[in-house]
């Protein structure tokens, strides 16, 4: 028995002081439940007294990282804004082509019938001048 | 005093269209009111930018359209109205004498002048000369059933009116151009 008592003492002991894993969201809800100021800390704390395979990984925001993004994000959408512009400019001058081509189309065959309504009157004057009926008929030639 | 303001107004503005009018055209009534009641419309209405489109789209390879292309480089304007009704008369006389009376103004020629009793038609051509050059050339004809105006403005070049003949069956109305004839090529 004596002998057995520090055994199960330490027994015991180890069984009580032996490493818990904490509940499920326990870490975000102490974190949500600290002041700002003592969340970091806390944490870190937390995180430290974990075993290393169970703290959970922080991804930092690194500045850096984010700087091609930066670095690349304004000219590439300058270039995109250009070459929407290029394209649109293109629209608009081949949509103006094509009216106009229309227009001139519709100019061209209107002037065809402009000389031809023309001519047929020129030959309606020609027909009364050259060819007059009877001389009754006719009032005024010139 | 201020009555005096408005009238000078309103005569400067119901003047702005004739300052806008070219030598040679004639204020032609728009005849918007006969289109419904008329079987058959041509309403051409051509100015200077119009011309000069419908020339770049008239093509060098067809005789018709090369020779239409050359007469009208030197043209600013070409308007026609021409109506044909279903019945006798339908159209408004007293519009078209209107256009009649500008042709009484200086400078405007009757070339040919043909009133039928028989067929009640009435063909008067008119030409504009402005020094040694023909400015415009106006045709006015009305049947019972029917009324044109034709109205060529521009520097017209009566020897390329003489050789749209046979083309668009316009016929030698014997113009004197001032030239004397090209003496016949050797077949």
């Amino acid at each position: 028995m004596n002998e057995n008592f520090p055994q199960n003492i330490e027994d015991e002991l180890r069984r009580r002081l032996r490493a818990v894993d904490p509940p499920e969201g326990f870490i975000e809800r102490l974190r949500a439940a600290l002041p700002p100021e003592q969340r970091t800390a806390a944490v870190e704390r937390l995180r430290a007294a974990l075993p290393a395979e169970q703290r959970p990984t922080v991804v930092a925001f690194n500045p850096r990282a984010a700087r091609p993004a930066r670095q690349f994000g304004l000219p590439a959408a300058l270039a995109a804004s250009l070459l929407g512009a290029v394209f649109f400019g293109m629209h608009v001058a081949n949509e103006r082509t094509f009216r106009e081509e229309q227009e001139g189309i519709a100019a061209s065959q209107q002037l065809m019938q402009a000389l031809r309504v023309t001519s047929q009157k020129l030959d309606l004057a020609y027909e009364a001048v050259n060819h007059p009926p009877d001389a009754g008929d006719e009032e005024n030639r010139s | 005093m201020n009555a005096r303001v408005v009238l000078t107004l309103v005569a400067l503005l119901s003047a702005g269209p004739a300052w806008t009018q070219s030598k040679g055209q004639l204020r032609i009534p728009q005849f918007s009111a006969l289109a419904d009641k008329a079987s058959e419309t041509v309403t051409v209405t051509l100015d200077a930018n119009l011309l000069g489109m419908a020339a770049r789209f008239l093509s060098n390879e067809d005789p018709e359209q090369a020779k239409a292309k050359k007469l009208v480089s030197s043209l600013t304007g070409i308007y026609v109205r021409h109506y044909t009704f279903d019945n006798d008369y339908a159209y408004p006389k007293g519009d078209i004498d209107g256009v009649r009376r500008q042709l009484n103004a200086p400078g405007w020629s009757r070339i040919v002048g043909a009133i039928s009793k028989k067929e009640n038609t009435n063909v008067d051509v008119f030409v504009l000369i402005d020094g040694e050059k023909a400015q415009g050339l106006a045709i006015i004809a009305s049947e019972p059933r029917e009324f044109t105006i034709v109205n060529i403005v521009g520097n017209i070049d009566l020897e390329q009116l003489h050789d749209l003949e046979g083309n668009f069956g316009v016929p030698d109305l014997e113009i004197d151009t001032g030239k004397k004839p090209a003496p016949a090529k050797p077949k």
